[in-house]
């Protein structure tokens, strides 16, 4: 009884050795009497799977994208704060900002956390293909109302289009990188919401612009203060 | 061309019609502006410590979520603890504005740098890390209150003790800081304790009590 088991594992081990299981590993290991399982550490166990990690860049476009959360979530912070401050004194701006820093914010820890689901890891220096790197440099926090809501909406667009551009790598479209578990997972977390905020930001310059030009610009300055005022409610 | 429609949107309204988009800075009384520039500094600098610390909690958290390690509960408690960082570093923003800071030079504020440390051998090396980090960031709060309650650059006969401001930071962030490394040391210990001789059931079974499950 004994020989037959110990014939089949070893049959079993090596006719795994070129699958590349987490079966075959365990079997080869076990089957051992020495303490193999300690060096080998079971390589094929872990939660890779399709091609995530493995072909293609859809795994490291999701850490540049959760860095580009994470900078652009401090960066709406400084936003808050400079709409906060005695002399814009803007509580609506201000709300906003922070409303856009606490939500990239929570999807910063939101992608992290599914990088490792899927068996990635984090990496906090990377960065996406798709960025530029002029962009990021000569940017001020320090804005007027419009010039912010602006810099807002086009940052939102560049988030969102992100998250098509690693959606489209990981859709059918692309075998190499094919990965219906993280197009949905954009879909899901991220697109739809993406779709409503631009949709807000794009209404607030609208609104705003209105209030510029209509009337030889006379209500600027009490239209700047009712705007705020509005966003003080709404947001 | 987002770069050149930014640039140009830019120009139209800050260059040559700034006051088509803007109402001009008005000026209010300034002497109620008290806090003094060394303790101004000494702020901001926190300001950057405490985030980063947040983001080399997320680090702790990323680590700890691996399906290698696969400890939730770690990962739990430093996600926790990152959130709690920023809301720190938002705390001092909310203070500074109070006082009539940070009208400019916001930029600078805060830089987004890539955490330091990125893998730990075990939850109790995480632990230990944290209380390290936890009692640098004390220290440094204690430097700024120090620098708060006597600014070394204030000018002779200025009143450079802000008597406010170090309350608040002895009040609030010190009695916070020193719950957290308590809170740190005891989990560092107990663990210790769990892993002298059972050191992979120890941490499993004390990262599954982090997420509340009692097994």
């Amino acid at each position: 009884m004994k020989v037959i088991a110990v014939a089949i594992s070893c049959l079993l081990a090596l006719s795994a050795v070129s699958a590349d299981t987490c079966f075959s590993d365990v079997s080869m290991d076990c089957s051992q009497a020495s303490n193999s399982l300690v060096f080998s550490g079971l390589p094929s166990c872990n939660a890779i799977y399709g091609h995530f990690s493995r072909q293609g860049n859809v795994a490291s476009e999701l850490q540049a994208y959760a860095n580009l959360h994470l900078r652009r979530s401090y960066e709406y912070l400084l936003s808050a704060a400079y709409y906060n401050n005695y002399q814009t004194n803007r509580m609506g701006f201000s709300k906003l900002f922070t409303k856009l820093s606490d939500d990239t914010w929570d999807k910063t820890i939101e992608l992290i956390k599914h990088i490792t689901k899927r068996g990635g890891t984090m990496d906090f220096a990377r960065r996406s293909t798709q960025e530029t790197i002029t962009a990021a440099k000569n940017s001020t926090i320090e804005l007027q109302e419009l010039e912010s809501l602006a810099h807002a909406l086009d940052t939102q667009k560049e988030i969102a289009e992100r998250a098509f551009f690693i959606h489209q790598e990981a859709t059918r479209n692309n075998h190499k990188t094919h990965d219906p578990e993280i197009a949905q997972y954009l879909e899901e977390e991220f697109i739809e919401d993406q779709a409503e905020t631009i949709r807000k930001l794009a209404g607030h310059t609208s609104d705003l612009k209105q209030f510029i030009v209509q009337n030889d610009g006379n209500d600027l300055s009490i239209g700047l203060y009712l705007f705020d005022e509005y966003l003080q409610k709404t947001v | 061309m987002k770069i050149l429609s930014l640039a140009f949107f830019l120009a139209v309204c800050s260059a040559a019609y700034a006051t088509q988009c803007n109402v001009d800075p008005v000026n209010v009384p300034k002497q109620w502006i008290t806090m003094s520039r060394g303790c101004r500094d000494s702020v901001r600098k926190q300001i950057q410590m405490e985030v980063s610390a947040s983001i080399q909690y997320l680090a702790m958290g990323a680590h700890f979520s691996r399906d290698s390690i696969n400890r939730p509960g770690f990962a739990n408690l430093f996600f926790e603890a990152s959130k709690e960082e920023r809301q720190h570093a938002m705390k001092l923003i909310e203070y500074m504005l109070m006082r009539g800071e940070l009208t400019n030079n916001l930029t600078s504020l805060i830089n987004v740098r890539a955490p330091e440390r990125k893998t730990w051998s075990s939850g109790q090396e995480a632990l230990e890390d944290a209380l390290k980090m936890e009692t640098e960031v004390t220290k440094a709060i204690r430097t700024v209150i120090v620098n708060c309650e006597h600014d070394r650059s204030a000018a002779a006969g200025q009143d450079d003790n802000d008597y406010h401001l170090v309350d608040y930071l002895t009040g609030e962030f010190l009695e916070e800081q020193y719950k957290g490394q308590r809170d740190l040391a005891g989990k560092a210990t107990t663990l210790k304790k769990m892993m002298d001789r059972h050191s992979a059931l120890g941490e499993f079974i004390f990262d599954k009590k982090l997420l509340g499950i009692d097994i």
